[in-house]
């Protein structure tokens, strides 16, 4: 539990944590982490997953010889076991002016909720958490560090939807501090071409990380349920068109199914874990919803 | 184009709610922040922009609609000025000058003229004009012509003249060449000063089809005038001798006490000067004192100090020493007889003229009296062979004659109507009365007003019949109730001749006791004389007959006009004058040195100074409703009030009815819009 005096507490949602506390985020690849920890390490070390057997060299510890293969074959075998390990967790935040709209809910506090309650709740399995925030250019970055979640909450306070965006350039910026194999989540309502978005992300994902697309999307920019004929204004460019919706409402729900269908068709192939999330259903519901999905697929492997 | 209630125009500020309300919630209340129009960009555009266009279509429609209703209610039309103007074409303008001697205020008649310059100068290149000059009568000075320098020449020759204004003759005039036009736009323009009594409602002026009228008012202001009233003439007796009082009044048109001197002259000669103060508006009378007048044509003006108009201040009058109208009465008895008691009575009693009467008893008449006389009365007497003979040529000369039949009455030879026959006896029974009379001859003229006379309550108890030749010429201006003619009349010669069938004293009527006798008698004698009597003043316009004063006089005849001029009278003709001028007109013979016949005084009328004016909307109203009945809904272009013109031209009702069409087809195109939408 977050207490007061920290700015970002407000985003970190008992109803979330509640919804989602017996779940766990973890790494479906390989992550780099220095101490035991839920996620699978590149190193073989202690743990209870035997892992293989290979031959006794001096200097191994004694007592990992296995004892019952050395009755049997008068040789030295030393059992190897899986390693775990902790990670680093990375959530890159798009501040761009668009994310300010909303409703009942802004998709921007939608995002900082969805970033406060995953790197609280990947805090608490002891995983290093950071944070990126970026409109254009990126805004903010707090590296990845057990001792960062205040840090990161605190970012995620001053974090304020002024400037239009970009999706490809700050995020291949930001791929540069991201050489560790990590998890890295991206909150964003992906206004951008998907092939530039998934060019962006590749690079993330090319250096090893486990990368999580979530969505963010406001119920009317999928529905598109406005009656009256007016003047619709970008709230990035501040361009304006005047629309008659009950003569376009079709083509843009069109436009916009094609374009998740996309982004989730582009995601699968890149290995990226692609979400939609509706402003309009509560954050716990939805993540409780892709988390468990995510956790029964990655206990699969 | 103008309103009748313009007010209502504000109306049309409503016009821009409906545009306000659309860019407000277009540019602002109904702006949509979106995070993106990524996607609605890629929208083809054209619908969006067809779909505002059949937006603004409707929009433009629904405003129409509102403004037609605005402009409805604000009851717009046509001023008949705009209406010509905007009609386009050629103009007939005719331009009506007044000048009436009120137009000869200091500095007014270049007022006139240079408004009538400006009228002819305003001339398009197609329009034609003409130059009317009116005061009571009008005269075409320039017949419609392009000729702007010939125009305006015309107007430097007019002036004033000493009439009065009369718009009537004038509109008559000017409405009748507009008709002769062709041109299609035609236009009185009437410049005067309006006054009150030169308009008489009843004048039945009819402008034509696309006529309209243009008042153009120039009035004086703060002119000090006062004027002359007409003079009245009291005749009185003082020793023996006719005396003449004459009264006159001053009346002050202007807001100024004022106090001048009113100097009576007579023959040209200040006699009496009388000091009177006149308050504001105010008249005062003033009374000289008699004068005794022993010349024939006297000339008398009673003259006021010059002032801002001269014309009123001068009043001239005739005067002339009494004339009494000769008469012989033929009778049986004298003249205290009672045969001829109250004729005679009668006789001395009138006054107007003065009856100069000479009774002589017997069968004959003797020649001097017949050569001074002017009527001779026989009554109740046989005239002899030979003073019927003389009777005849004293009527042939002019002379009258008025035979009273009674019981012995004849007049041998062929003078009288017809053969008198036996008397008539109404003794028994019940008495004769007057049936008919002939109320429009002369004799009974005076007793066609009721209350004027009363023939019906005399009783006649006898008559004499009269067989009429029809050969004669004679006419029964009386009868009495049993057809038998009471008065007959004929003409011989120059004179006249007039039966009475009964008798003028109570042998066989009761006629002399009734009030209606004396006046009957007066008449009777009045009518044979030719007697006419010649006002001391008249007013200029009116026309002079001079037949009575110069048919004694042989040779040719001239009139001398108050300036001076001297106008031959035709012989043959009717010897006529009219007067044109203030002052004193004499007819003379041409031979030099010859004394004048007949003197006439001639006056300006006094309305014309009167500062009252008539608005000249009244004119144009008046001209307005009898353009009206004469074209119908062809709505004569006349320029009339502006609610007589809004009430004329209905505008509003075809905007209103365009407004409805427009909402019907705003109908029909919005279910078409909201259709092609679904």
């Amino acid at each position: 539990m977050v207490h007061a005096p920290i700015p970002g507490a407000r985003f970190v949602d008992p109803a979330v944590l509640a919804r989602v506390s017996n779940l766990e985020l973890v790494a479906r690849s390989v992550v780099d982490g220095v101490i035991n920890g839920l996620h699978r390490s590149p190193f073989f070390g202690a743990s209870v997953d035997f892992a293989e057997h290979r031959g006794y060299v001096p200097g191994d510890d004694i007592r990992r010889v296995d004892w019952r293969v050395y009755a049997r074959t008068d040789k030295y075998f030393v059992k190897e076991f899986e390693a775990d390990s902790n990670s680093n967790f990375s959530v890159l935040v798009d501040v761009s002016k668009s994310m300010a709209y909303g409703a009942r809910v802004s998709k921007l506090d939608y995002a900082r909720t969805l970033a406060a309650c995953l790197t609280y709740l990947v805090h608490q399995q002891r995983d290093r958490v950071g944070l990126a925030t970026f409109d254009e250019d990126v805004v903010d970055y707090v590296p990845p560090s057990a001792k960062h979640l205040e840090a990161v909450l605190h970012t995620l306070d001053r974090a304020r939807a002024v400037r239009p965006g970009r999706f490809g350039a700050p995020v291949r910026k930001l791929s540069e501090h991201f050489g560790r194999r990590g998890i890295v989540a991206v909150v964003s309502d992906l206004y951008e071409e998907p092939s530039e978005i998934f060019d962006a992300l590749g690079l993330i994902r090319f250096r090893g990380n486990d990368v999580i697309l979530f969505h963010v999307l406001d119920p009317s920019e999928i529905d598109f349920d406005f009656a009256d004929p007016s003047a619709f204004q970008d709230l990035e460019t501040g361009e304006q068109l005047p629309i008659v919706p009950d003569a376009l409402a079709e083509s843009y729900r069109a436009q916009i199914r094609a374009h998740l269908a996309d982004l989730e068709s582009r995601a699968n192939a890149n290995r990226i874990d692609y979400t939609l999330l509706n402003t309009r259903v509560p954050l716990d519901h939805a993540l409780f919803a892709y988390m468990s999905i995510r956790d029964r697929l990655t206990r699969v492997r | 184009m103008a309103f009748l209630s313009p007010l209502f125009l504000l109306g049309l500020a409503a016009l821009a709610v409906p545009v306000l309300i659309h860019l407000i919630q277009r540019e602002r209340k109904r702006v949509v922040e979106f995070p993106s129009l990524m996607f609605l960009r890629r929208i083809p555009y054209q619908s969006v922009r067809r779909r505002r266009i059949h937006h603004w279509a409707l929009l433009l429609l629904r405003l129409a609609v509102l403004a037609l209703v605005v402009t409805a209610f604000a009851r717009p039309f046509f001023r008949s000025g705009a209406l010509a103007a905007a009609s386009g074409g050629a103009r007939e303008v005719v331009v009506l000058v007044d000048r009436s001697y009120s137009m000869g205020h200091e500095g007014q008649w270049a007022r006139v003229q240079s408004a009538a310059r400006d009228e002819f100068a305003r001339l398009g290149p197609g329009d034609r004009a003409s130059l009317v000059a009116f005061a009571a009568g009008a005269e075409l000075a320039v017949r419609s012509t392009g000729d702007r320098d010939r125009l305006a020449a015309a107007v430097g020759t007019l002036s004033p003249t000493a009439a009065a204004t009369r718009f009537g003759p004038a509109l008559k005039l000017a409405a009748s060449i507009a008709a002769e036009s062709e041109l299609p736009v035609r236009e009185l323009v009437l410049i005067s000063d309006f006054q009150r009594a030169a308009w008489d409602p009843g004048d039945a002026v009819r402008l034509p089809e696309r006529t309209s009228l243009r008042p153009v008012s120039i009035a004086p202001e703060g002119a000090v005038n006062l004027s002359i009233a007409p003079v009245t003439v009291q005749r009185g007796t003082f020793a023996g001798q006719e005396r003449i009082t004459l009264t006159t009044g001053v009346l002050n048109r202007s807001d100024q006490d004022l106090t001048r001197d009113v100097v009576l002259e007579i023959d040209g000669r200040p006699v009496q000067t009388a000091t009177v103060q006149v308050a504001a508006f105010g008249s005062q009378a003033v009374q000289f004192e008699p004068v005794l007048v022993t010349k024939a044509h006297t000339r008398a003006v009673v003259r006021l100090p010059a002032d801002a108009l001269a014309a009123d201040n001068a009043a001239y009058v005739v005067l002339s020493p009494p004339q009494p109208l000769a008469v012989t009465v033929l009778s049986a008895g004298s003249a205290r007889s009672a045969g001829i008691l109250h004729l005679s009575r009668a006789l001395a009693i009138g006054d107007r003229p003065r009856f100069d009467a000479t009774y002589q008893q017997g069968d004959g008449v003797a020649a001097d009296l017949l050569d001074r006389a002017r009527v001779v009365i026989v009554t109740d007497t046989a005239v002899s062979a030979a003073a019927a003979e003389r009777l005849a040529r004293f009527v042939e000369g002019g002379g009258g004659l008025l035979v009273a039949l009674g019981r012995l009455g004849s007049v041998p030879g062929a003078l009288l109507p017809g053969t008198p026959g036996p008397a008539v006896e109404r003794v028994r029974g019940v008495p004769g009365t007057l049936g008919s009379l002939e109320f429009g001859h002369p004799v009974f003229e005076a007793f066609r007003q009721p209350r004027s006379g009363d023939f019906s309550t005399a009783r006649f108890y006898g008559y004499r019949s009269l067989q009429l030749d029809p050969n004669l010429g004679a006419s029964v201006l009386a009868r009495f109730d049993d057809g038998s003619p009471a008065l007959v009349e004929r003409r011989h010669g120059q004179g006249r001749v007039l039966v009475w069938t009964s008798t003028l004293d109570l042998t066989w009527s009761d006629l002399p006791l009734k009030p209606v006798y004396l006046p009957f008698v007066h008449q009777l004698t009045r009518y044979l004389a030719a007697y006419r009597e010649l006002p001391p003043s008249q007013t200029v316009g009116q026309v002079v007959d001079a037949a009575d004063a110069t048919a004694t006089v042989t040779g040719d005849l001239v009139a001398l006009t108050p300036t001076g001029a001297r106008v031959p009278l035709a012989s043959g003709a009717p010897p006529v004058i009219s007067l044109d001028e203030p002052g004193f007109y004499e007819v003379r013979p041409q031979t030099a040195g010859a004394a004048p016949v007949l003197v006439a005084a001639s006056n300006v009328e006094l309305s014309e100074a009167d500062p009252g004016r008539v608005d000249p909307d009244e004119i144009v109203t008046a001209l307005g409703g009898a353009a009206g009945g004469a074209a119908g809904a062809a709505g004569a272009g006349v320029v009339v009030p502006d609610e007589t013109q809004e009430r004329t031209q209905r505008i509003w009702w075809y905007l209103l009815f365009a407004g409805i069409l427009l909402l019907a087809g705003e109908t029909v195109l919005s279910h078409r819009v909201s259709r092609v939408a679904r």
